[in-house]
């Protein structure tokens, strides 16, 4: 079992924080994440910080996020701490299927792909601050 | 990311994706991808060297595949089976936007 790895990175409320958070994300998890695993912690985090920016709070209001990436053994935990409005994310109703193209609805995708690519996820307030935590585990046949 | 487009045989359009298709990428291609799907009426939108996909990628290209259907064209997906295909699946695109895995099988797609 490799040792617990850990890495932390504070954003600002602006959409131009988006590919710092990717690169900061490649960097983690070039050192011993799957192919699979880093592109779901890259699919789940750019949703969930996308949507704090775009949706957290008002055009000049403070918001500050603090992202935590860790490892222990083969779970890889994505950690988002954001002081914006109070948003549950793991209670947003699931999208409703779209009968055809001309009646789909566009948007409201984010929250059910990062859902569906990480194993676990779990969301609570507290002092002020939405706190929502990302599992990814590795399949077995795909460790690097 | 970039975007490249090519005229094909029988009036077929593709536009060819390339790099990181998240926010910041598609608020590159938003534009150039938008002004093509209102012009052109038969589009592959090659996503092959497209290595990621986020919500506000997909939003782009199913705003174009209503503006294509929406004036009796088609726009298809060419897109190998990866994580970037099993976006499009888990978003529900596959039943709305055809997907396929090679330029040929798109090809017949749109010729008839």
């Amino acid at each position: 079992m490799s040792p617990l790895q850990a890495s932390r990175l504070l954003l600002r409320k602006d959409v131009a924080e988006l590919e710092r958070l990717a690169g900061w994300i490649e960097g983690f998890t070039r050192q011993g994440a799957s192919p699979d695993v880093s592109f779901a912690v890259q699919l789940c985090l750019e949703e969930a910080v996308a949507n704090i920016i775009m949706y957290g709070g008002a055009k000049d209001d403070p918001i500050e996020i603090a992202v935590e990436l860790e490892r222990n053994g083969t779970t890889l935990v994505a950690r988002i701490e954001d002081n914006g409005r109070q948003f549950d994310p793991t209670h947003a109703p699931p999208p409703a299927p779209a009968a055809s193209l001309a009646e789909a609805k566009v948007g409201d995708l984010g929250i059910h792909l990062m859902r569906s690519f990480a194993s676990g996820m779990d969301y609570e307030r507290r002092d002020g601050l939405n706190r929502l935590t990302f599992r990814f585990v590795e399949p077995p046949e795909q460790l690097p | 990311m970039d975007m490249s487009v090519d005229d094909l045989a029988g009036g077929i359009t593709r536009v060819a994706l390339r790099g990181r298709f998240d926010t910041t990428g598609a608020v590159v291609v938003e534009l150039p991808f938008n002004k093509l799907v209102t012009e052109k009426r038969k589009i592959i939108v090659d996503l092959s060297a497209v290595n990621f996909l986020a919500s506000y990628g997909i939003r782009v290209l199913l705003v174009g595949a209503k503006i294509v259907n929406g004036k009796g064209g088609s726009l298809v997906i060419l897109c190998p089976d990866n994580n970037v295909a099993k976006v499009l699946k888990t978003a529900g695109m596959d039943a709305l936007i055809p997907i396929h895995q090679t330029e040929a099988t798109a090809m017949a797609a749109l010729a008839s």
